[in-house]
């Protein structure tokens, strides 16, 4: 049933008069509807809590404040966001494409071992340590995206699935890389050695972990917005993913499109593993390191819509409920799991469009219309 | 007191757009009622407000003398109102009984009582005459039977009234019939029809009364019997329409495209057409005549770039545009507005002014070194929007939020805004009203008269009469009659040609186009 199709007329007759919504008011009813699934999430976390902790006021609280309790958490926090807005970018690219490539966490790995092959190699003792490990990683991150997007051109290979083999080799090569080459002989270790300091991101902030990633990750957002925005390729990279059958008929090459946006993915993907292993947090290459971190990008798209802007907005907030139930993991008897609870319902709500109850919907209107303007 | 009464209902949508002002309903049990009126006169609203979809703003809904207040479609459903809409919701691997009874099954037990909802099933379209088996599949069905199937679902859930929202957009001509069965014989047996249409020689053939809407408004209620398709279109329009294009005596130039031994194939191996000749000639139009799937929408398909040639050679201007891409064919001055806009016309989510770029990306007032010229792209939207008189906010509009109409429009202001030499035309006002048509049928006569040669395909015999200067008619992907469109050529001649029933021999057919 097509609700919009008949769209009904002004009845005013100077065309004038015609008010369309306008760009605003769209974002303003998103970022309602976001607000909206974040506090039913929130109730849903206290009822939780409730019934889990012996003291649920102070978990709550801590779940609530803790990130803000201290520099080092501030910190935690801040760098926290930026990775989270790479990830979320990687996929928002691909998924306005309308390519459901879940490759991130393959190209974050190829990407950390290409920057720690960098690092722990001569060169990382030099200043071209830095530069090169990110550019290295960043081409192993955008080969990794290519192979299954040229798998999908060429042979139809469901992006789906492809992608998500491919991290499994990723983790495993890493694993695999790690234990017999990187890692002294005989030591036992599943870690490297830390790489050395011209290699490493510098800090900007002292004693936090916030580092160079946080620019990165800032200049991301911008080259993405510009690129999908100001761009032919992101005009036609947004039309492939409108309608796919449409661009065909304008003569656009879907198929080069399609296997450039997941390139462009896998070097967002591969400077995340840069950041991950040549950060503050790291300095180093760990087996195993990510646990699963780079599928919160899909949850950070899809909250943000795929917009590029919105993505570092919803990192901000995605990251400091992790921070915050990290520490309320230590600090209380609340399991840091019940972020994957607020997580899910959030991602179900803004998934599935919800729309408000007629009776509160009617209310909200209601009130809208009585405030002045 | 009317059956169903509604009076002075208004209904403006969040963003201040009115879409019923004031507007009086009143239906006669046991009458089919017409509501008629061009795409966003408030139609559908009026409907969604009457199957409790919307709620009103303003007015009264009385149904048999009750007031009614209906806070969901559960509500209209109880209270005995069905509605059909252009779009189904069937369950296309579920059987045809097992649609009708969903979320009403009779149960034996906890279990479906299959065989009695088999029956009851059966026995619904045996009384009301609708013809459907109850046991296959949807999805194995044609698009009538589905929906007669959606009216069943009513009539099951005991519809004393029902809406039908432009039921015949979707049939065709001997499925309309079948649907006019149908309506007759539940009018017969004391139900109520409610007609959402804008093809009007059906809604004088079947509807009792008429209420002409404009504009969010009803602009009068009349009987059937007392006008006539022009009068009624006077109404809808609110100024006089003239659906005739003039055919100026054009200048017919070269040969612009010659199509030399085309064969098209389906998925499955079989001919869509064989060895296929055709030519047309700058400042003509011609029509591709056929019933749908007899391959002349296929050929412009080809000749557009978006189906595989088989075997044979299209030539423009002398070059074989075979081997081309849809890019490399576009800078040859083809244009193409296509069957479907929303399915390959248009990205309905992008907005008005990137779906007019979406085929120039390769121009250089429109992209340089890669990056977008935003105000160049935004005054060209304009431009187009006020020269094809598109009624939209603006150019960054989403294009799926305006009406039919208007976005065909968007199509051919897109394709038509470089003259260009070859134009390929399927379908041009399909649920298009009649205002958009009028304008969209001059656009394609300007551009022939301007020099472009015009291949155009339509379901609708009216607008191929209207718009052709010669004519072939396709049937089992041979084109089997050919004529010249003067004024003794009927619908009725073609009809016999299009179905197969007769065919003319090769002399004929030269001589019909001398």
């Amino acid at each position: 049933m097509s609700t919009e199709a008949a769209a009904p007329i002004v009845v005013a007759s100077a065309a004038g008069n015609m008010r369309p919504p306008s760009r605003r008011s769209i974002a303003g009813r998103e970022i309602g509807r976001a607000a909206i699934a974040v506090i039913i999430a929130m109730i849903a976390t206290v009822i939780i809590i409730f019934f889990v902790s012996k003291s649920p006021t102070d978990a709550f609280m801590t779940l609530l404040t803790a990130p803000f309790s201290k520099t080092r958490t501030i910190g935690l926090w801040v760098d926290d966001v930026a990775k989270l807005t790479v990830t979320g970018l990687a996929f928002s690219l691909v998924f306005q494409a309308r390519q459901f490539a879940l490759g991130v966490q393959g190209q974050l790995y190829v990407g950390a071992l290409a920057a720690a092959y960098v690092a722990l190699s001569p060169i990382g003792q030099t200043w071209l340590g830095l530069p090169l490990g990110v550019l290295c990683a960043m081409i192993a991150g955008g080969i990794y995206g290519f192979l299954p997007g040229i798998a999908k051109a060429r042979l139809g290979a469901n992006e789906i699935v492809s992608t998500l083999m491919l991290n499994y080799i990723a983790v495993e090569l890493c694993n695999f890389l790690v234990r017999v080459q990187l890692v002294p002989p005989g030591s036992g270790l599943l870690t490297t050695d830390r790489f050395p300091k011209p290699s490493l991101y510098p800090v900007l902030v002292p004693n936090t972990r916030i580092d160079l990633g946080l620019i990165f990750a800032i200049l991301a957002v911008l080259i993405v917005w510009f690129a999908l925005y100001r761009t032919s390729w992101g005009l036609k990279l947004r039309l492939v993913g409108h309608n796919a059958r449409f661009a065909e008929y304008a003569g656009i090459k879907s198929n080069f499109i399609m296997v450039s946006a997941m390139t462009a993915a896998g070097a967002l993907g591969g400077l995340l593993g840069s950041m991950f292993v040549q950060g503050q947090a790291f300095g180093q290459l760990t087996v195993l390191f990510e646990g699963g971190f780079a599928f919160e990008g899909v949850l950070i798209a899809i909250v943000a819509r795929n917009r590029p802007l919105a993505v570092p907005v919803v990192a901000l907030f995605y990251a400091y409920l992790r921070q915050g139930a990290q520490l309320m993991n230590i600090r209380t008897d609340v399991p840091a799991e019940v972020i994957s609870v607020v997580a899910a319902i959030i991602i179900l709500l803004v998934a599935s469009q919800f729309g408000l109850p007629a009776w509160l919907k009617r209310y909200a209107v209601g009130n809208r219309a009585g405030a002045t303007r | 007191m009317a059956f169903i009464e509604a009076t002075g209902i208004g209904r403006i949508y969040p963003g201040g757009v009115v879409a019923n002002d004031g507007v009086n309903l009143s239906v006669e049990k046991g009458e089919v009622h017409a509501v008629v009126g061009e795409n966003g006169a408030g139609k559908s609203t009026l409907m969604k407000i009457l199957f409790g979809i919307e709620r009103p703003d303003a007015g009264t809904l009385t149904l048999d003398g009750k007031e009614m207040h209906f806070s969901g479609p559960r509500d209209a459903i109880d209270a005995g109102i069905g509605m059909v809409f252009q779009h189904f919701s069937l369950v296309p691997s579920f059987s045809v009984y097992e649609n009708v009874a969903l979320g009403s099954e009779p149960n034996k037990g906890i279990r479906f009582d299959r065989e009695k909802a088999i029956a009851e099933v059966r026995a619904l379209s045996d009384r009301f005459r609708l013809n459907v088996d109850p046991m296959p599949p949807v999805r194995t069905l044609p698009v009538g039977q589905q929906q007669r199937v959606e009216i069943l679902k009513a009539l099951y859930r005991n519809a004393r009234v029902l809406i039908l929202d432009e039921p015949t957009a979707v049939l065709a001509p001997q499925e309309v019939a079948e649907l006019f069965v149908a309506i007759r014989s539940l009018i017969d047996q004391g139900k109520t029809v409610i007609f959402i249409a804008h093809k009007l020689p059906e809604v004088l053939e079947i509807s009792n009364t008429i209420t002409v809407m404009r504009q969010g408004k009803t602009v009068g209620r009349v009987k059937a019997a007392d006008v006539t398709e022009h009068s009624l279109a006077t109404m809808m329009v609110g100024r006089e329409v003239v659906l005739r294009v003039d055919r100026a005596a054009t200048k017919v130039g070269a040969e612009v495209c010659a199509v030399d031994g085309l064969t098209l194939l389906t998925p499955r191996g079989s001919d869509l057409c064989r060895d296929l000749h055709l030519s047309v000639k700058s400042g003509e139009i011609l029509g591709l005549v056929g019933v749908e799937g007899n391959g002349q929408a296929e050929v412009i398909e080809a000749i557009a770039g978006l189906r595989h040639v088989a075997a044979g050679e299209i030539r423009v201007a002398n070059e074989n545009i075979v081997p081309m891409t849809v890019l490399e064919r576009r800078s040859r001055g083809i244009a193409s507005i296509p069957e479907d806009r929303l399915a390959e016309g248009l990205a309905s989510g992008a907005s008005v002014a990137e779906n007019i770029v979406a085929t120039r990306l390769g121009d250089k007032s429109f992209v340089r070194g890669g990056l977008l010229d935003l105000k160049a792209i935004k005054a060209n939207a304009a431009a187009l929007i006020e020269r094809f008189s598109i009624r939209v906010g603006g150019p960054g509009v989403p294009v799926g939020t305006l009406s039919g109409g208007n976005m065909q429009k968007v199509v051919v202001a897109r394709e038509l805004a470089q003259q260009p030499k070859l134009l390929l035309v399927s379908q041009p006002t399909r649920g298009v009203d009649l205002g958009a048509t009028q304008f969209i049928w001059r656009t394609i006569a300007g551009a022939r008269d301007a020099g472009a040669a015009v291949l155009l395909s339509s379901a609708d015999l009216s607008e191929l009469l209207a718009l052709s200067d010669r004519l072939l008619v396709f049937y089992r992907g041979r084109i089997v009659a050919a004529f010249r469109n003067r004024d003794g050529l009927s619908p009725e001649t073609l009809g016999s040609y299009m179905l197969g029933l007769s065919e003319q021999t090769p002399d004929e057919m030269q001589a019909a186009l001398a």
